[in-house]
C-alpha cells in the first residue's frame, strides 16, 4: 500500500464536493430572492379552514373562495389557519406556503397573466380536503 | 493566519457584499417584480442537471471499478497480499 498515486481520487472527491456546495449555495441564494418581498406590495390575509379559503384585501373588502387580484401588481400574503394545517397553493404561479395554526406564514409573488387561476389546498387537511378549492381572478389594469 | 484573514476580507468585499446587496435590493422597483415561476423552475432543471451529472460520476465510477477489478479481468493482477497468501 501507499505505492500508488491518489489525486485521481481526490479530484473525485473534489468535484462532487463543488458540485453539492454549487447545488446548496445556489438554492440558498434563490430562496433569499424569493423571499425578498417588494416594498409596495399589497397585503392580503388568507385564511384556510375545513374546507374553504378566505382572502382579506387591505381596504377591509372579504371574498370567499374567489381571489381577485391586478395584473403587473406584486401581492404579499399572510396566510393563516382556524383548525388544522392546510396549504395554499397557486399551482400556475408555484406559490405553495403551509397555513399553520397558530402561527403567521408568508409567502408573495406578481400575477403576469390575466386570467383564472386555480387555488388549492396541498395539504390534506379531512374529507373533504379534495374539494378544498377557490379561484384566482387575474384582471388587467383598470379593468 | 494573518493571510488567511486577509484573503478572506478581500473574497468578502469583492463577491459577498455584493452578492448580498442585489439579493436585498431583488424586486424593489415598482412594476419590475421577479418572475417567480421562471425563477424557481430554472433553478429546478440547473440542479437536476448537477444531481445527473453526479448521478453518472458516481455510478460511472463504481461500473468502471467492478469492471476493472474483478477477477476475471484479464488485466487482473493479484494484490501483495493475495500473492502471499497472508492478510
Amino acid at each position: 500500500m501507499g505505492h500508488h498515486s491518489t489525486w485521481p481520487e481526490w479530484v473525485y472527491v473534489g468535484v462532487v464536493v463543488a458540485l453539492m456546495c454549487y447545488v446548496g449555495a445556489e438554492a440558498w441564494n434563490i430562496e433569499r430572492i424569493i423571499e425578498h418581498v417588494p416594498e409596495d406590495a399589497e397585503l392580503i390575509k388568507v385564511t384556510g379552514q375545513q374546507w374553504l379559503w378566505t382572502f382579506e384585501h387591505e381596504d377591509g373588502t372579504k371574498e370567499i373562495g374567489e381571489l381577485h387580484l391586478e395584473k403587473g401588481k406584486a401581492y404579499h400574503f399572510e396566510i393563516y389557519s382556524k383548525d388544522v394545517i392546510h396549504s395554499f397553493n397557486i399551482h400556475d404561479y408555484v406559490v405553495l406556503m403551509d397555513a399553520v395554526p397558530g402561527r403567521v406564514n408568508t409567502v408573495w409573488f406578481s400575477p403576469d397573466k390575466a386570467g383564472e387561476f386555480d387555488i388549492q389546498c396541498r395539504e390534506y387537511c379531512g374529507l373533504i380536503h379534495y374539494n378544498m378549492r377557490g379561484t384566482l381572478i387575474v384582471e388587467d389594469k383598470g379593468a | 493566519m494573518k493571510a488567511i484573514i486577509g484573503v478572506g476580507m478581500v473574497l468578502a468585499l469583492l463577491v459577498i457584499v455584493p452578492s448580498v446587496e442585489l439579493v436585498m435590493a431583488a424586486g424593489d422597483t415598482p412594476g419590475e417584480y421577479l418572475n417567480r415561476t421562471e425563477v424557481i423552475w430554472s433553478l429546478f432543471y440547473r440542479l437536476m442537471i448537477i444531481a445527473f451529472t453526479v448521478g453518472i460520476v458516481v455510478s460511472g465510477m463504481i461500473v468502471w471499478l467492478v469492471m476493472r477489478f474483478r477477477e476475471s479481468n484479464p488485466k487482473a493482477k493479484p494484490t501483495p497480499y493475495e500473492k502471499e497468501g497472508v492478510w
